[in-house]
């Protein structure tokens, strides 16, 4: 056994082992501690229930003024022009949905004028365009404009009978919407619309573009089974940049919507077209006139037709304003609650005891100096 | 009755000859004895019975224990001594908490340390009942003993540091033993703790947001974000906070925590992680999951963006939640430390500023008309978060869902605080210093009640006289002039109550305060203002 003498001669030799005393190896590091006070918790209540308050005040009088009006036409109210006593549902159905069309009317006053800029758009109910076998079937390297092949995420529309791709495959693209909806005043004035500026501008310039000879390549190249006509027709006015892939109406259809009620931008009104509706949509008496070609009934759908007019926050939205109310007027409640609480419930309030105290006997003890 | 072994000292001592000593690694609590008879013969003996903490502990008592013991060793060996000389006088503390720690460097000086020495505490929850289990161990004995309690390995010698490998910590002298308890073991399970809670609480807030997706997307399994997102979530957006909070996290300082021993029992009674936490943070967690779907569901369904398009296709939806979530997680992170270093504050704001930068790249338009590729998410950045719509939500749910966590911690905070609480409060506030000097100050003017017309005449106790007569009565800034030049010694004095212990830089423990003076309120009774100028703090 070693002396202790040996043992220390040791220890020097060996390098010590102990840690630096910085501030970090000690765990020394300037913090700030906070602590959850009565004096730091009230006023935080109070202040976002202040603050609430009237944000939610704010956003539910900017969404009352949004004007809306919509008008489910799915059934009872488009009655087929051509076949008397049938709603236009009942026609495609009958025809087993191969392609059928009919046309349909139906008017409407509106109560107020739309003014500003006024959208119009078409609504659906019960469509899942969330369901993941469907968001997958899309080709984003045909939609730029490549001519490779097609990816197999397409399938059951990836290729046609005779083997050659679809342009645009996809069941996306193959259930494209294909309603035609215009709108006219008391019968005779047609409401100009415009059909370019409603899709997202990021999508047009990146994502979308056409293949070179576009025209060539829609017509030698199969179109989705439900189309009516290839990619190049899709805008009857023929105009260049809003056909093909870069029809708006259609990258508009391609951005799938997340929830199973939906609605999409279909056109917007023109204020530049004609002085009647130069402010916007006056009040009266309007006829919508309905080429349906779209079959919702099969699945339970239902069909919309939205007139909306927006404010700086968007559409109608009346949720987020009484949620903000909701919230506020909960948390002033929290405050009044936790202030009662906190000046009557006797525990032993590690803080202010001591202190009242304290300062009681810091008061008395002084007098006696 | 035993047949004449005497022990005589006990000591601390300083093998290294390398000698194995043999022995079955005890099972049940025992004391081992290395005895050593003065004919330099080593004799192991091995006394197997549960051995209880004594309230009150000093060197004598431990003599008597070991002699107790001795009785049943000294069957086994002849008659001899042992004699050895003690190196240093071995202080014992009286506190009954801390007396299991000291208790183990007294003990360990009668272990004759060649051996390794394993000292196991075992958390229980009903009763504080502390089981020193020493064993020997020689190094082929790789018992399962130490599943499920950490082994501390007081290391000594070659086997020493042998059985280093196999402990879960070691140190090299036993006076360490209080330290790595009281302040590192501590706040190793308060952070373990929380970031484990955590941990549940964010992963469930994420992945159920699928689950009320899926009631929406007629159950096909559609991922609500983007996929890159789902990768890099637990990754880089949720990470690293949770890690700084793991490792730099405390409750109270060092000092405090040593001054403190009965801050160890919520480590012990289970306290900040059982079953009712855990099933806590899951419910939170599936709350919260909850409030970031249907919130923004809700406020954005049917909504349009200014400019007509709709808000609710499924790539900006998914991208709003995502935002929301990893803000509302981060901050729910935030309000659960206790500790916010400058690290921290870089590590909880550059999460979420990361996340918007991350994104806004992933996503550019500029990006992928370079490369002529495509990505589903181009244009979903700058086409989300330019709505108005986003940040009212974005405020929403986050008021929604911390003002709840806020108030709780509150309500604890100020009408049930727990001991932690407790300590926390009197770290910041100095609560119990002022408590003392309250309880003092009511105790003197009880006592000086009738010394309030004349201050000079006292019969029976001593009064002011000395105070008086001392000079010190004097003008306020002149004692405050005088006071500045020795404010310090004063208040460390203060604030650890009697007890000081060695930091690593003392090796001797001669500024051990043996006196047990009261706190000296004599100096500051006159000058009450002058003594909260430093310390109290406005709240």
């Amino acid at each position: 056994m070693s002396t202790p003498a040996e043992n220390e001669a040791d220890n020097e030799h060996q390098k010590s082992k102990k840690p630096a005393d910085t501030a970090f190896k000690q765990q020394r590091l300037p913090a700030w501690q906070p602590i959850i006070t009565a004096n730091t918790a009230l006023p935080v209540f109070l202040a976002i229930g202040l603050i609430f308050i009237p944000i939610g005040i704010v956003l539910v009088v900017t969404s009352e003024r949004v004007l809306e009006f919509d008008l489910d036409y799915t059934d009872t109210n488009c009655m087929s022009l051509n076949v008397s006593n049938t709603t236009c549902a009942d026609v495609l159905a009958q025809a087993n949905y191969t392609g059928a069309s009919c046309t349909c009317q139906k008017s409407f006053t509106l109560d107020k004028d739309f003014e500003g800029d006024v959208y119009f758009y078409y609504g659906l109910v019960n469509y899942y365009q969330n369901h993941r076998r469907y968001v997958r079937s899309r080709d984003d390297n045909q939609l730029l404009g490549k001519k490779d092949a097609v990816s197999s995420d397409c399938q059951p529309f990836q290729k046609s009978v005779n083997g050659t791709d679809i342009t645009p495959c996809g069941a996306i693209a193959n259930s494209k919407f294909n309603d035609s909806l215009v709108l006219s005043m008391n019968g005779n004035i047609s409401v100009p619309l415009l059909r370019t500026g409603i899709a997202w501008s990021t999508d047009k310039a990146v994502k979308f573009k056409n293949p070179d000879n576009p025209q060539n390549w829609f017509a030698t190249n199969p179109r989705p089974p439900n189309w009516q006509q290839d990619a190049w027709h899709l805008d009857t006015n023929l105009t260049d940049d809003n056909n093909g892939y870069q029809n708006e109406d259609f990258i508009v259809w391609m951005r799938t919507a997340a929830m199973p009620t939906f609605r999409k931008l279909y056109r917007k009104l023109s204020l530049t077209e004609s002085t009647t509706f130069q402010n916007g949509l006056p009040k009266g008496t309007y006829v919508l006139t309905i080429t349906y070609n779209y079959p919702v009934t099969s699945f339970s759908g239902r069909k919309q037709f939205i007139i909306s007019t927006t404010s700086w926050m968007g559409g109608k939205n009346p949720f987020l304003g009484w949620a903000y109310i909701t919230v506020g007027i909960i948390c002033m409640i929290t405050f009044v609650v936790f202030l009662v609480l906190h000046k009557t419930w006797k525990t032993d309030d590690p803080l202010a005891y001591q202190m009242r105290s304290m300062q009681m006997n810091q008061r008395t003890a002084a007098g006696y100096n | 009755m035993a047949s004449g072994l005497i022990i005589n000292d006990i000591e601390m001592d300083y093998f290294g000859s390398g000698l194995d000593f043999l022995a079955t690694s005890g099972v049940n609590a025992c004391i081992s004895l290395l005895v050593i008879t003065d004919h330099s013969q080593h004799s192991f003996v091995e006394h197997r019975s549960p051995t209880r903490v004594p309230s009150v502990i000093d060197l004598d008592t431990v003599r008597a224990w070991l002699q107790d013991v001795a009785e049943h060793v000294s069957f086994a060996l002849p008659t001899s001594t042992i004699t050895r000389a003690v190196p240093e006088p071995t202080q014992i503390s009286t506190d009954p908490v801390a007396g299991m720690i000291d208790l183990g460097s007294s003990i360990a000086t009668g272990l004759l340390a060649k051996a390794k020495v394993l000292k196991r505490q075992q958390t229980s929850f009903k009763s504080f009942d502390q089981k020193i289990n020493q064993n020997i161990e020689p190094s082929n004995d790789e018992s399962d003993d130490y599943d499920d309690n950490e082994g501390l390995l007081f290391s000594y010698g070659q086997e020493g540091r042998q059985a280093v490998l196999a402990s879960d910590y070691s140190f090299g002298q036993f006076r360490y033993l209080e330290r790595l308890l009281l302040v590192h073991g501590r706040w190793s399970y308060l952070r373990i703790s929380k970031f484990l809670r955590y941990f549940f609480y964010k992963n469930f807030a994420f992945t159920l947001c699928h689950f009320w997706f899926g009631f929406f997307s007629g159950f096909s399994a559609q991922t609500l974000y983007d996929p890159f997102f789902v990768a890099t979530y637990n990754v880089f957006f949720s990470s690293l906070p949770v890690l700084a909070l793991g490792v730099f996290d405390q409750d109270v300082s060092a000092d405090h925590s040593m001054s403190k021993p009965p801050l160890y029992t919520p480590g012990q009674n289970n306290e900040f992680f059982n079953k009712k936490i855990f099933a806590e943070s899951v419910i939170h967690g599936i709350l919260t999951s909850c409030i970031i779907f249907f919130v923004p569901y809700l406020s954005v369904s049917n909504s349009t963006r200014p400019g007509g398009m709709t808000q609710a296709d499924l790539q900006s939806f998914g991208f709003m939640v995502a935002t929301i979530m990893v803000i509302v997680v981060n901050l729910e992170n935030a309000l659960e430390t206790w500790y916010w270093t400058g690290l921290y504050h870089f590590v909880l704001w550059g999460t979420i500023v990361v996340h918007f930068l991350f994104h806004f790249v992933l996503y550019s338009t500029i990006i992928y008309q370079i490369f002529n590729t495509n990505y589903g998410y181009v244009g979903v950045a700058q086409a989300v978060l330019s709505t108005g719509n986003f940040w009212f939500t974005l405020f929403l749910t986050c008021t929604i869902l911390l003002l709840p966590v806020f108030c709780r911690e509150f309500f604890r905070m100020r009408f049930m605080p727990t001991k932690t609480d407790r300590a926390r409060l009197n770290q910041k506030f100095r609560t119990e210093e002022k408590a003392a000097f309250v309880a003092h100050i009511q105790q003197k003017l009880r006592q000086s009640k009738r010394s309030i017309r004349s201050g000079y005449a006292f019969s029976q106790q001593q009064g002011w006289g000395p105070l008086i007569t001392s000079g010190r009565m004097q003008s306020k800034s002149a004692t405050r002039n005088r006071q500045q030049q020795q404010p310090q010694s004063q208040n460390q004095n203060n604030n650890l109550k009697n007890r000081v212990h060695p930091s690593p830089n003392n090796n001797v423990r001669s500024d051990i305060d043996k006196s047990n003076k009261p706190f000296n309120y004599e100096n500051d009774l006159l000058y009450p203002n002058q003594y909260f100028l430093k310390t109290e703090k406005r709240i």
